[in-house]
């Protein structure tokens, strides 16, 4: 069969460019655009607003390698997002599974109630809970001392050794929310038969949930796991709003590394937007690793 | 019954009045008399244009915001003008504002962020200069004290570029204390100036006497810029002589030109920071709030002592009338005499006007105002020692009384003018915008020391100190090859007495 010239081909399907068209324009615009911009802003010395930018290759990546503060926000990071994820989806799985019982009548208050963080604005709960924290009539630490459990009130985002875990916390009750619905929306795609079919063959309970349920949810865990970790890496707002990445750099993952040296400083030093440039693309490239090897990870579980 | 007499406005009274608006208008200003208010405003020296508009002004708050607020609505109403004010922490100035330039959008009338050169920005194009807005700008600018506006700081290709109203003599690292907990402690600072064992005591006690309702001392702790602060001036104070203002001055000794982040005074001072903490003197928590949250618990009764600035005196003023506070000269180590601190020539809170603004003439007109005594007097009196006026005369005819006038005569008597190299070489200019100051910097190392995350104050400052003058010689190199005529000579001043003021006959000595 005779193929049609290509210039042929798009003319047939003019109209399918031409309604593709405002969404490529957009992508071109605040997708592509930017990310090729910062790779080529990765390759100059330059404070981001001044005139003066000088092409200096591959010397910020080379910089930034050689900082222990980029890999040290590098490796918080990831300790971030496992310290975060696997406790949200087993948690977000567990409770998906109690408020997907429709014989619990409300179901639909604690749904909503564990969705409310989800809807409140990340900078709000950022600064409430820095309140809450707080080692001065903070209510976390009048609840320990009222309760003898501590001595003497802590510290707990002042403490080198308490603060990523306080905001890991925070992460995961601000979040879980949105978790607990990926999970329900999974879950409410098993149908009523394999139910029924499987208490006719007498599996119960644990073997239920085992055997039966979680087989058939399984990939929609993966999708669910790959979106959780993604967002864990993605947690600039809240903690810039609770540590700022302190004390001494504790709590600075990389985008808040990225952010700081991007910008003026406390200490008064110049940013430098080519150097943050080259520290979000070596990042954007470690998190599009992640995410390929996520893919896979999906699609063999797919054809076991 | 009565008729009751109706107000009639004929069509010929209608018309007489448009046109006497119109001849107002078409004269150009709208006479301030017609607003009375708290402030005598006077009418602009020339016709400001009668096309209303939005001014847009950004600076860092704290008792400045206090007047401004006040001052804004009345001058905006007399000229027919909005007015849009944000006052926020330095932190945030220094993230919005280089945002707001690179988009495009930065306020009228803005303050450079920490650290930035003003070299940069008139270069960049960013500002420009007053002169046109400023009626009569020479005869202005002689109303102020010499020393105020200087080519290189903020005078360019022989422009006013940016406009000072208080002076920069003050330092923000005052002890500030309960007057009832340190009495109970025994202590009167007051009597004299307290040496750190004094301090240390006296906080021990305090937090003894609180038995857990409150402590011996408080910090800001997670403003990073605290920490340091309160190191550079201890140190100065214990004699470690050195400049002050951005990377290319602050902990610079100008007799020999180095870094003095290593010396024993700055070790001293990290070690008394560490020892508050050791004793159980420090509040629970510091780690966890920056400076106004620090400072607002003081009122409360959580602490005992503060190292902060003449700033606190107008806020605990309005939000705390009745409690009582104190205000003394920075601590001294022990056995030794206090030494000056020193300022760079120049005044503080320097405005810049946007190259895109255009309500130029608004912003000249009221910052003219603002320069003139009575301008002054205002501010002075609302404002008090927190920012001082630049005006000596207004600042003593403001009638300040109290906490402020103490600071303003203990700043008086504790700071001299010291060299700045960039007074010398304007070119030095080039440097400070290629410098970086390095990671973790000073700020940030007694932080990392506090918490116990690093170790070692001898190793970790000497360590430190290495790094500012590995920046410093790598900012000279880079503004060299750029053609800039710089060495690190520049910042050697052989002539120094660092018990006088270097002013201007001392440069020309050099």
């Amino acid at each position: 069969m005779h193929k049609k010239p290509l210039s042929k081909q798009i003319y047939d399907a003019r109209w399918c460019y031409l309604f593709v068209l405002p969404c490529s324009i957009l992508t071109g615009m605040f997708v592509i655009y930017p990310i090729g911009m910062s790779w080529y802003f990765s390759l100059l010395d330059w404070s981001g607003f001044t005139k003066e930018a000088k092409f200096i290759g591959l010397q910020n990546y080379y910089e930034a390698v050689n900082d222990e503060f980029f890999w040290d926000a590098f490796i918080r990071s990831f300790i971030f997002m496992f310290g975060t994820v696997p406790v949200k989806i087993v948690l977000g799985f567990i409770i998906a599974v109690f408020l997907n019982n429709q014989v619990l009548k409300l179901a639909p208050f604690f749904r909503t109630v564990i969705f409310m963080p989800v809807v409140t604005a990340i900078a709000i709960i950022g600064i409430v809970m820095t309140f809450v924290f707080s080692p001065f009539n903070g209510p976390a630490n009048k609840f320990l001392m009222s309760t003898n459990l501590t001595s003497a009130p802590i510290d707990f985002l002042g403490n080198p050794d308490t603060v990523l875990p306080t905001v890991m916390g925070v992460y995961v009750w601000k979040w879980l929310g949105i978790t607990m619905m990926y999970w329900l929306a999974a879950l409410q795609t098993v149908p009523q038969d394999v139910y029924d079919a499987a208490k006719i063959d007498g599996a119960e309970g644990y073997r239920l949930w085992i055997h039966i349920i979680l087989p058939i949810v399984l990939p929609f865990a993966i999708v669910i796991i790959l979106v959780e970790a993604v967002g864990a890496l993605n947690v600039f707002p809240l903690i810039e709003t609770m540590t700022a990445g302190g004390p001494f750099f504790s709590s600075e993952v990389m985008e808040i590394y990225i952010f700081r040296t991007a910008f003026v400083t406390d200490s008064g030093t110049m940013p430098r937007l080519g150097y943050a440039c080259a520290a979000g693309v070596f990042w954007g490239v470690a998190v599009l690793f992640i995410t390929v090897l996520q893919g896979l990870w999906m699609r063999r579980t797919r054809r076991i | 019954m009565k008729k009751k007499k109706e107000l009639k406005i004929s069509r010929r009274t209608v018309m007489k009045g448009a046109l006497a608006a119109g001849a107002m208008m078409s004269a150009g200003s709208i006479p301030s008399k017609l607003f009375a208010g708290e402030y005598n405003i006077p009418d602009p020296l020339k016709p400001l244009p009668t096309t209303g508009g939005n001014m847009r002004w950004i600076d860092s708050g704290d008792m400045k915001g206090v007047f401004w607020k006040k001052l804004f609505p009345e001058y905006a109403a007399s000229r027919g003008i909005t007015i849009e004010y944000d006052g926020l922490p330095w932190k945030e100035i220094n993230k919005i504002v280089p945002i707001a330039i690179r988009n495009g959008t930065v306020h009228d009338v803005f303050q450079l962020p920490l650290g930035m050169d003003p070299g940069v920005a008139v270069a960049e194009g960013w500002v420009q200069p007053w002169d046109d807005y400023i009626e009569n700008i020479d005869e202005w600018l002689a109303a102020f004290p010499s020393g105020v506006y200087l080519p290189g700081v903020n005078q360019f290709n022989g422009k006013t570029y940016g406009t000072c109203l208080t002076a920069n003599k003050r330092t923000g690292t005052c002890l500030l204390y309960s007057e009832k907990y340190m009495s109970e402690a025994g202590y009167d600072p007051q009597a004299g100036r307290m040496t750190y064992s004094e301090i240390r005591d006296a906080a021990k006690k305090i937090t003894k006497n609180g038995n857990g309702q409150y402590y011996g001392w408080i910090i800001g702790g997670n403003q990073v810029n605290r920490w340091e602060d309160v190191v550079h001036t201890f140190g100065q104070v214990g004699g470690a002589h050195s400049g002050r203002g951005g990377f290319t001055n602050r902990h610079i000794n100008f007799q020999n030109g180095k870094f003095q982040i290593a010396s024993d005074q700055y070790m001293e001072a990290v070690e008394l920071l560490l020892q508050l903490k050791s004793d159980g003197s420090a509040f629970p928590g510091v780690m966890s709030m920056n400076a106004p949250q620090a400072r607002a618990l003081m009122p409360q009764g959580a602490a005992g002592m503060i190292f902060q600035g003449p700033w606190c005196i107008g806020v605990w003023g309005r939000d705390a009338p009745d409690w009582k506070y104190g205000i003394a000269s920075e601590p001294v180590p022990d056995g030794k005499e206090a030494q000056p601190l020193y300022i760079a020539e120049g005044g503080s809170n320097t405005f810049w006007l946007s190259a895109n603004s255009t309500m130029g003439p608004f912003a000249g007109d009221l910052i003219r105002f603002m320069g003139t005594e009575q301008g002054q007097i205002y501010w002075a009196q609302t404002v008090g020692a927190a920012d001082p006026a630049v005006n000596p005369d207004a600042v003593a005819k403001a009638g300040l009384t109290g906490p402020s006038a103490q600071a303003l005569s203990m700043f008086a008597e504790n700071i001299l003018v010291g060299p700045n190299p960039i007074v010398r070489n304007k070119d030095v200019g080039v440097v400070a915008a290629k410098s970086r100051v390095p990671d973790p910097s000073l700020a940030l190392v007694i932080q990392g020391l506090y918490t116990g995350q690093l170790k070692g104050v001898e190793a970790q400052l000497k360590d430190c100190n290495q790094r500012y003058e590995d920046a410093l010689d790598k900012a000279v190199e880079e503004a060299r090859a750029d053609g800039a005529n710089v060495t690190r000579d520049d910042w050697v001043f052989p002539n120094w007495d660092v018990y006088s003021n270097y002013g201007a006959e001392k440069y020309q000595e050099l």
